[in-house]
């Protein structure tokens, strides 16, 4: 497309697009694109102006290239661009903000005072219906304080005081109503990803199938561990289901069948085969946003926290009003406690301080799912990783195979395969992976898995029963023997090493050794946690003692618990929550998410199964742990700047009172240093909390 | 009872009448419809142009930014290092 250069600079290009009018999805058509040539950093893309702006550090004749090469119909069909983008959304609001604020500036400048003062008096009855409303509740809350100030002013035949304090209340009601669309949004779309792939169950055998070509009726075979894609009901199997993700009910519930199972949630344990009911693309988002909506899981407690404050301020204010009237008996000095109203200051500044770091922190790939966890990340002392595919890359690979009992090793590879496939777990995926490099099919066998445990599988091939998982799945739970005689082979495995155990009928037949190497900046990344003021940080794993105090010595993890099982990191966390402590857990597997869910803010590395990333409250989708730096960091920053705000208000309006009882300033001008201020803050709330070089240290 | 009593109340009864009709005209919802097209426009080009200074303000910042870097790596460029401690090391050995 032909473009002009509007700006120039080494690693930043202005550019105009000469296509006229450019709607919102061709502006977010023109954004991903961009974002999707090598080297483009950043890309912000105005449909106003059809200007955009791209921050890249490759060469600058690529992106010009790549520009010249664009246009809309041939982009779109690259579909590049996710399902929800929050273009349309921010468009809205900043329209209801820039319309509220132009209609405040025109009336004032040309409106005739009659018709302002009209229009003040229709929309103050809003106002004090809500305020009369909470009194008869017998609740003495914020709307009482907005409707008594509004209500005297225009008694007092103060239109213009009366339209001030209006104007700010309804600023304050858009930006509280945009806070709480943009997270549900950016939530629902984070939490609407799609599973691709589904256990399809045709004529007694099950084929792994794109979810977009099941039909309603056909029967899916859902495991532990895996997300339910679509409704239906379920005919066969029973399994644990959680759904929190459409509830917020973090309790797993039992479906049996006839039991209805809603796309989006997922099955903790068990096995189950479901009818479908919908096919995929019928409004799941819709009915996700729906859904976080109706359960109240997002409210920051640090935002609960300043409206219950402002609640609890307002008695204060009136009392205040009372006793100046009647020790000055003077209605001005009176108007001037009244008009310091707290409440739109602390529901106005803290909710953006909220949202910006939401938002800020999705430039950091990091999706929050509420505010509260922002909090409960900035004040956490202890923090939690499961081993796998957190600490270490989560592509672990098959090192060795050391078969026993006289098996081939590439049989038992296959046999492995066959099973492992069944189970979303790095782990697994490592022995899928080599048994395909190697082109060892094993789709002959498919077999009945009996069941899937956190630890282990368990199936039946060629009338054997044959189990797969950890040395306490395999020995302890299971009771499966060495064979004789090779005890010393056994003892010799390297210890350096994860290791999977399967075992025939009872006897090991193969030990694979997983190599599961440490992230590069695993290192680098506790210490920073460590300075960062994290003063336990805990290593959990199944793997056997020796592998995991090796890796814990090379880490630099303060405890690590090696052989544990999903209900003992959960335990765990319960009882360092019972000290008193607030932790952090990180994980990414499904043996992980009862202790997902029990800790303060659980984080999934989003590589890692879905239900990690459902049960998680914060979601990383960058590869890289110091992602985790990033965000300690910036939500201590976000609880620094909250608790600042507060600080500021109560002290500001406390001293406008103080002057306004002692006759210094006169009630408009109190009103004015007040609205000014809380414009200010909330202005300043809406600023990055980390600067980039900050965030280019970690 | 005078003249412009009755006159008052001939113009009342009149817009009550054909005034109203007058007003919810399928002309005069056109006429609605024009004022509220070119109100509309009025709030995008108000918004359009925030949209250019904002733009402008970014590239002056960019800008900025760029100035300063350069400066600073000129600085740093200015600086002869001191390498007295390598020449004696390597004298050493």
């Amino acid at each position: 497309m032909k473009c002009t250069i509007q700006h120039d600079l080494p690693g930043r290009l202005r550019v105009h697009l000469c296509c006229g009018r450019m709607t919102l999805s061709q502006a977010d058509v023109l954004e991903y694109y961009l974002l999707a040539v090598e080297g483009v950093e950043s890309v912000k893309v105005y449909d106003r102006t059809q200007d955009a702006v791209v921050v890249y550090n490759g060469v600058r004749g690529r992106v010009l290239r790549a520009l010249a090469a664009f246009s809309f119909a041939k982009a779109e069909r690259m579909e590049l661009v996710p399902e929800h983008t929050s273009r349309a959304l921010n468009r809205e609001f900043e329209d209801k903000l820039a319309v509220t604020v132009m209609c405040r500036c025109l009336s004032r400048l040309f409106l005739p005072l009659p018709i302002t003062s009209a229009l003040a008096v229709l929309r103050s009855a809003k106002y004090i219906r809500e305020g009369l409303l909470a009194l008869r509740h017998r609740k003495l809350s914020v709307a009482v304080l907005d409707g008594t100030a509004v209500a005297v002013s225009i008694l007092r035949g103060d239109y213009n005081t009366a339209g001030s304090v209006m104007f700010m209340l309804r600023l304050g009601e858009i930006l509280e109503e945009w806070t709480h669309k943009k997270s549900v949004a950016d939530l629902a779309s984070a939490m609407s990803l799609k599973v691709d792939k589904v256990w399809l169950r045709a004529e007694g055998t099950e084929v792994l199938t794109d979810v977009r070509s099941v039909r309603p009726g056909d029967h899916i075979v859902i495991r532990t561990g895996g997300m339910i894609p679509l409704d239906g009901k379920v005919v066969e199997g029973e399994a644990m289901v959680n759904q929190s993700s459409l509830t917020g009910e973090s309790m797993p519930v039992a479906k049996r069948p006839g039991s209805p199972v809603y796309a989006g949630t997922v099955a903790e344990e068990g096995e189950c085969v479901i009818s479908v009911e919908k096919a995929s693309g019928s409004g799941r988002y819709d009915r996700v946003v729906q859904m976080i909506e109706e359960s109240e899981k997002l409210k920051s407690t640090a935002e609960d926290k300043a409206a219950r404050m402002a609640d609890r301020l307002v008695p204060y204010t009136l009392g205040g009003t009372a006793l100046t009237y009647l020790v000055t008996r003077n209605v001005t000095k009176m108007l001037a406690v009244l008009m310091v109203d707290f409440s739109c200051a602390l529901k106005l500044a803290i909710p953006i301080a909220v949202l910006s770091a939401m938002r800020e922190s999705a430039g950091y790939h990091i999706s929050v799912k509420g505010g509260r966890f922002l909090e409960a990340m900035a004040k956490a002392d202890t923090i939690v990783f499961d081993k796998t595919g957190t600490l270490t890359y989560a592509t672990p690979t098959v090192a060795a195979i050391v078969p026993f009992g006289g098996q081939q090793e590439a049989e038992m590879l296959r046999l492995a395969a066959c099973l492992e496939e069944h189970y979303p777990h790095s782990m697994a995926n490592a022995v899928v992976e080599e048994a395909k490099r190697r082109g060892l099919s094993h789709e002959e066998y498919h077999s009945q898995v009996q069941y899937v445990v956190a630890h282990g599988i368990s199936s039946m091939v060629e009338e054997k029963k044959v189990i797969i998982g950890s040395a306490h799945f395999v020995f302890e739970d299971e009771g499966c023997r060495v064979p004789e005689g090779e005890q010393e082979k056994f003892d010799a495995i390297p210890a350096a090493y994860s290791h999977l155990y399967l075992c025939i009928d009872g006897v090991l037949a193969a030990v694979l050794c997983i190599h599961d190497p440490l992230r590069r900046e695993a290192r680098e990344a506790v210490k920073a946690l460590h300075d960062s003021g994290f003063s336990n940080v805990v290593m959990m794993t199944g793997d056997n003692r020796r592998t995991a105090e090796s890796v814990s010595r090379e880490v630099g993890v303060d405890a690590f618990y090696a052989e544990v099982l999903p209900e003992d990191k959960a335990a765990f966390i319960r009882a360092e929550k019972a000290k008193g402590h607030t932790v952090i857990m990180v994980g990414d597997g499904v043996n992980d998410s009862p202790a997902l869910s029990e800790a303060d803010a659980g984080i999934a590395i989003s590589t890692g199964a879905a239900i990690a990333r459902e049960i998680a409250d914060i979601t990383i989708a960058s590869e890289n742990l110091f992602e985790l730096v990033i965000l300690r960091r910036l939500s201590q920053a976000l609880m620094g700047r909250i608790h600042g705000s507060y600080r500021f208000i109560v002290g500001f309006n406390l001293s406008l009172i103080a002057l306004g009882v002692a006759g210094i300033l006169p009630p408009t001008t109190s009103a004015l240093l007040h609205n000014g201020s809380t414009l200010g803050i909330s202005l300043k709330n809406m600023t990055d909390l980390l600067d980039e070089d900050t965030a280019a240290q970690t | 009872m005078d003249m412009k009593k009755i006159g008052l109340f001939a113009a009342g009864v009149l817009f009550g009448t054909a005034g109203l009709k007058v007003l919810g005209s399928k002309d005069a919802k056109k006429v609605y419809a024009q004022t509220t097209a070119a109100a509309l426009r009025a709030k995008d080009s108000v918004m359009t142009t925030v949209t250019a200074v904002r733009e402008g303000a970014d590239d002056i910042y960019a800008e900025a930014q760029a100035i300063n870097d350069q400066r600073a790596q000129a600085e740093a460029e200015s600086v002869i290092e001191d390498t007295s401690g390598e020449a004696e090391e390597s004298k050493a050995e």
